[in-house]
């Protein structure tokens, strides 16, 4: 069973009369790139936040490495990276500037700053200062901060936030990278599910500061499974047919529609049969219900996952 | 805490921030031994009571003389250097290395005391080279010992500014944001500071108002036996000063939520 790197019981942080978070219970395991999602004001800063000591909690524990208590978990933080909201940089540093701050911070050498800008695609900004750089190279110049003091666990907060199209990507494949070639865990978090599917192995749904769904990610897979959505008037009729192939797994929606979870490929097989049946089908095909509507669903409504 | 200074080393070592403080410490008593000068040349006898600095004897005073302007150099560049790190968000880069708060509140005063002692260091000695140059050495009156009175006033000038920059600190790491905590630091200067003339002519508050390094920096007059007999006072409430304007800030510190 693979070690825990974090476990996070009953997190409750107030601010006044609103909990931000309640009752958040996470464990994060080795190796697992955990996607935190949640709308806007969700509460998936603040869970992070928690995390690294910046704030403090009302309620709950957190195990960090093992670690608990003030002395333990300050320790297990230097195996920690991290990158919350905006990236966190001297704008008037240059880029190697700004790693050699961050190794003297971890107290660590300064020999691999070149092997991180190269890594980090950077190493040609030369005397550009940071607060010339592009969101792109400065998210990814944060990123390359975190990583100078080798930590097990990083710790970023929406970092595609902001970033166009190919950005995205860019950083998908340098997060998949960390967890390739470093063994990095990963705890993200984004409001778009969509992305975070893309490379999140684990899940946290966070919705008014509460944990609301966890799952892997072939849970999601599952629950957001692709069927067969057949459109008819004839829905009864249509229902023997299916009986006829010993199609079991389907159900009938809005009584003009019927998602059928098995036999997927064989769409055009059951077309003929409905066809021969004389079935009036208004339309028939594969379809996967959206990321964004799973959400939705989950939470309940208005959000912009 | 070592490594925390290594890192506000390299911060430094590049901030426009920290030479221009340094040039405005280090040119004003150039362009003030200039003007004393002129004033001279145009017959007008300098008077150290009134003028403080008279010739490059009395230069050891230019802290004395240019007392308000180094609180205000110094609250502004504390102002930027602290609000800065949290505004930028960068105070969590070192945090969430699992760095003491305590240590990092520490290594911030200790850069802005060292940097203080460089910049009133820089302005002394350049004070007593400009004046001489300009109005000769000359000598002290009522001193005896010139050397062990240099030490002395030094030492007390810099540890009275000093406890005010230990506020500034604190005000920072409070505020946690440049512009507000130039607002505070500010008022705290111009409070302590002016405030203190009208409490001094009273009799009951009288005393209260050298519970405040400012009372001496801006009262007192250094070059005058009664007030050099009030340097361990003046000592002992900077120390207080520093103490405990430290703690309050470290403990707040401690319990402050960082975005």
């Amino acid at each position: 069973m693979s070690e825990t790197i974090l476990k996070a019981t009953n997190i409750t942080k107030i601010y006044g009369k609103h909990k931000a978070l309640d009752k958040v219970t996470i464990e994060i395991k080795r190796g697992m790139i955990y996607g935190l999602i949640g709308e806007n004001g969700a509460g998936k800063s603040t869970f992070m936040r928690t995390i690294m000591g910046l704030i403090t909690t009302d309620e709950g524990n957190i195990e960090l490495f093992g670690e608990i208590g003030a002395k333990g978990l300050q320790q297990a933080r230097r195996k920690m990276g991290q990158s919350i909201e905006t990236p966190a940089l001297y704008p008037e540093l240059t880029a190697r500037d700004n790693l050699r701050v961050q190794a003297a911070n971890g107290g660590m050498s300064e020999r691999e700053i070149d092997d991180l800008l190269r890594l980090m695609s950077l190493e040609h900004t030369g005397k550009k200062k940071a607060k010339n750089f592009s969101l792109g190279m400065r998210q990814r110049l944060a990123i390359a901060s975190t990583l100078i003091s080798h930590p097990e666990f990083l710790i970023l907060d929406e970092p595609t936030n902001g970033l166009d199209p190919s950005g995205i990507v860019e950083m998908r494949e340098i997060i998949h990278r960390l967890v390739t070639e470093r063994g990095i865990t990963v705890l993200l978090s984004s409001h778009l599910l969509d992305e975070l599917s893309q490379i999140a192995t684990h899940y946290g749904i966070l919705h008014d500061g509460k944990l609301i769904k966890e799952l892997s990610k072939e849970q999601l897979a599952n629950e957001t499974r692709q069927y067969i959505e057949l459109e008819t008037a004839e829905v009864q009729k249509a229902i023997v047919v299916l009986d006829e192939l010993g199609i079991r797994d389907y159900e009938v929606i809005n009584g003009t529609n019927i998602n059928i979870y098995e036999r997927l490929d064989d769409v055009a097989t059951l077309n003929r049969s409905l066809v021969l049946a004389d079935v009036n089908v208004s339309r028939i095909g594969t379809t996967r219900q959206k990321l964004e509507d799973y959400f939705l669903q989950l939470t309940g409504g208005n959000s912009h996952a | 805490m070592l490594n925390l200074l290594t890192a506000e080393r390299i911060k430094l070592a590049r901030s426009k921030k920290l030479i221009l403080v340094l040039a405005i410490l280090s040119l004003l008593p150039i362009i003030q031994a200039v003007n004393s000068k002129m004033v001279v040349n145009y017959g007008t006898e300098l008077i150290q009571a009134k003028d403080t600095v008279i010739n490059g004897a009395t230069g050891i005073l230019m802290m004395e003389k240019n007392g308000l302007t180094v609180l205000l150099v110094m609250c502004t560049f504390i102002g930027f250097f602290i609000g800065e790190e949290f505004q930028n968000g960068t105070i969590r880069n070192a945090l969430s290395l699992g760095r003491s708060r305590t240590h990092y509140y520490l290594s911030k005063l200790v850069i802005a005391s060292l940097l203080t002692l460089i910049g009133v260091l820089a302005m002394t000695a350049i004070g007593v080279i400009s004046f001489t140059s300009v109005l000769g050495f000359g000598e002290f009156a009522e001193i005896d010992n010139y050397s062990l009175y240099v030490i002395k006033t030094f030492i007390t000038l810099y540890l009275l500014i000093l406890a005010n920059v230990s506020i500034y600190v604190m005000i920072s790491f409070l505020t946690k944001n440049s512009s507000i905590s130039l607002v505070w630091s500010f008022l705290y200067t111009i409070g302590t500071g002016f405030g203190a003339g009208i409490f001094l002519e009273t009799e009951h508050f009288k005393q209260v108002t050298y519970w405040f390094t400012e009372s001496f920096l801006f009262y007192s007059d250094f070059a005058k036996t009664t007030d050099i007999a009030k340097y361990p006072e003046m000592i002992l409430v900077s120390l207080i000063t520093i103490v405990l304007s430290s703690t309050i800030g470290i403990l707040l510190f401690n319990r402050t939520d960082l975005k």
